[in-house]
């Protein structure tokens, strides 16, 4: 928790009441591998920050397969945004990957924190850019990118991920088959 | 709820209706499951058409199925390793028989977590003939390197034996007709023999294991391939001492041929009665969600059209498993 308020403290100043409050409001938790924090069909009111470890969202097709959108790892933000932001029911779900610590925000009081203290708006800012950029780059690697180099891209920005996780999930992630991330890992080996 | 039920044995048209019934009670163990597939196998032809009812008799009018997958959507008091909203799938018992219906309760202990990588109807293909060659290959010890042979590859429990058997690490001999050499190679079997114009019996040799899913006359066969001391096991043979123990049949002898053929080799012979289990399902749900078993789904039929896929099982010409969409 303290690592995230330094964090925080780094962009912007905080007083020591609203310091206080954002430790009122999020708690710190050890999780285990294959626990689900968020599941579809429920009222999303948990926003997660991960300390270590990693956590992962994703959907459930109309046939039961799991799509993988996001993987969080350390310094990562994750929920399901589009419940959150829309007050609908969550059509996500957050799961471990691994054992994890992280800090679960009660989502709606961190969404409104900045009308409270406002120096919290910055660091929000950021956050959202940081997300919102992430995003179009998944979207646009996914556009123009080949599956190797996609694959390879993983591996930079993820590379604890691989050990870890079984393999539908980085294939799901990828938008690929699990042959195909097989022949993948076999291509790259060669190369 | 609708559910598919036995009102008298005999013929699938004359048997079997699809009935508005109550949803069944939750015991304090029970999950009940939302089902979205049903897989059929030959045992539930066997019970609609009667030939089990001495053996397994059930009460008219019941509702069929034994293999199942869903979303669990509600849980007895007792039930701590499940949540609401959860996918699952399992081999029910034979007192909570059931599956082709929009609701089954079903004993916790039997019920496993989905695989994530697979749809409702590939995992409900699963149950009863995965842990049917999980249970008959783990019965006899089998190690990487052994030499099996698993008669039937392209059937519903042949062809996951072989993907299991690979998956261990064992040299997997086949046996199939013809038209499945292709695809029961793509399995991953090192050797699939053509039955149609192939002696099995000229090319295995010093097997370490038979997996019997024939019966009949392969049971005894089996020892002529099998190498001194080695396994035989059947899932469809004559029951071994240990099974008739468990059935209550005092006394029980095996059959004179098959005593002869096992001391002829010095071999043994394990029956093998599937029984449902949840961690065997588990370690399978592992194995699908690393690629190691691939489900193999023949058609999926409509809930509505239920009868049709009793038609096709009886055919006996399906290549992998029969399932019931319900949802």
């Amino acid at each position: 928790m303290e690592e995230l308020i330094n964090k925080i403290k780094r962009i912007t100043e905080l007083s020591a009441e609203a310091e206080e409050y954002f430790y009122s409001i999020g708690t710190k938790k050890s999780v285990q591998k294959g626990d689900i924090l968020i599941r579809h069909g429920e009222i999303v009111k948990k926003n997660f920050y991960v300390l270590s470890g990693c956590l992962r969202s994703y959907c459930i097709d109309k046939n039961g397969k799991e799509h993988t959108l996001q993987f969080a790892i350390k310094e990562w933000w994750i929920s399901d945004y589009i419940a959150i932001n829309t007050n609908e029911l969550g059509t996500l779900n957050v799961d471990c990957l691994m054992d994890s610590t992280i800090v679960e925000f009660n989502a709606q009081k961190l969404n409104e924190i900045h009308a409270l203290y406002p120096a919290f708006g910055v660091f929000q800012r950021i956050s959202l850019e940081r997300h919102m950029v992430s995003l179009h780059k998944r979207i646009l690697n996914q556009l123009q990118l080949t599956a190797l180099e996609r694959y390879e891209l993983f591996l930079e920005q993820y590379p604890d991920i691989e050990k870890n996780t079984p393999n539908y999930h980085i294939a799901s992630y990828l938008g690929i088959t699990q042959q195909s991330l097989s022949r993948l890992r076999v291509e790259k080996a060669k190369n | 709820m609708k559910a598919l039920q036995l009102n008298a044995y005999g013929e699938f048209k004359d048997s079997l209706t699809i009935n508005e019934v109550s949803k069944p009670a939750v015991q304090p163990n029970d999950l009940l499951i939302e089902v979205k597939a049903a897989a059929i196998n030959p045992i539930d032809k066997l019970i609609v058409l009667g030939y089990l009812k001495d053996m397994i008799p059930v009460p008219m009018p019941s509702t069929v199925g034994y293999d199942v997958s869903g979303v669990v959507v509600e849980k007895g008091a007792e039930v701590s390793n499940f949540e609401i909203g959860d996918l699952v799938y399992a081999r029910v018992p034979q007192e909570q028989m059931g599956t082709i219906a929009e609701y089954v309760a079903v004993t916790s202990a039997v019920v496993a977590k989905k695989a994530g990588n697979i749809s409702f109807e590939e995992a409900a293909s699963i149950p009863l003939a995965g842990l049917t060659a999980l249970q008959s290959l783990e019965a006899v010890g089998m190690k990487a390197n052994d030499k099996v042979l698993i008669h039937a590859g392209s059937g519903g429990v042949g062809s996951l034996a072989i993907q299991y058997a690979k998956a261990k690490g064992a040299y997997v001999y086949t046996t199939t007709s013809t038209n499945n050499v292709d695809w029961v190679k793509e399995l991953g079997a090192d050797e699939v023999i053509d039955y149609k114009t192939k002696d099995y019996k000229a090319i295995v040799k010093n097997a370490d294991i038979v997996f019997d899913t024939l019966g009949d006359t392969y049971t005894t066969e089996a020892f002529e391939v099998i190498k001194e001391g080695g396994k035989v096991v059947s899932v469809v043979g004559p029951m071994d001492e240990d099974a008739a123990k468990m059935f209550g049949i005092p006394n029980y002898q095996l059959p004179e041929q098959l005593a002869k053929a096992i001391a002829s080799k010095k071999a043994s012979y394990k029956y093998v009665f599937m029984h449902p289990n949840a961690e065997h399902l588990t370690q399978l749900k592992a194995m699908m969600e690393d690629e190691k078993i691939k489900p193999i789904v023949d058609t999926v039929y409509p809930f509505s059209e239920s009868i049709e896929a009793f038609n096709h099982l009886a055919t006996g010409r399906a290549k992998g498993k029969i399932v019931i969409k319900i949802a």
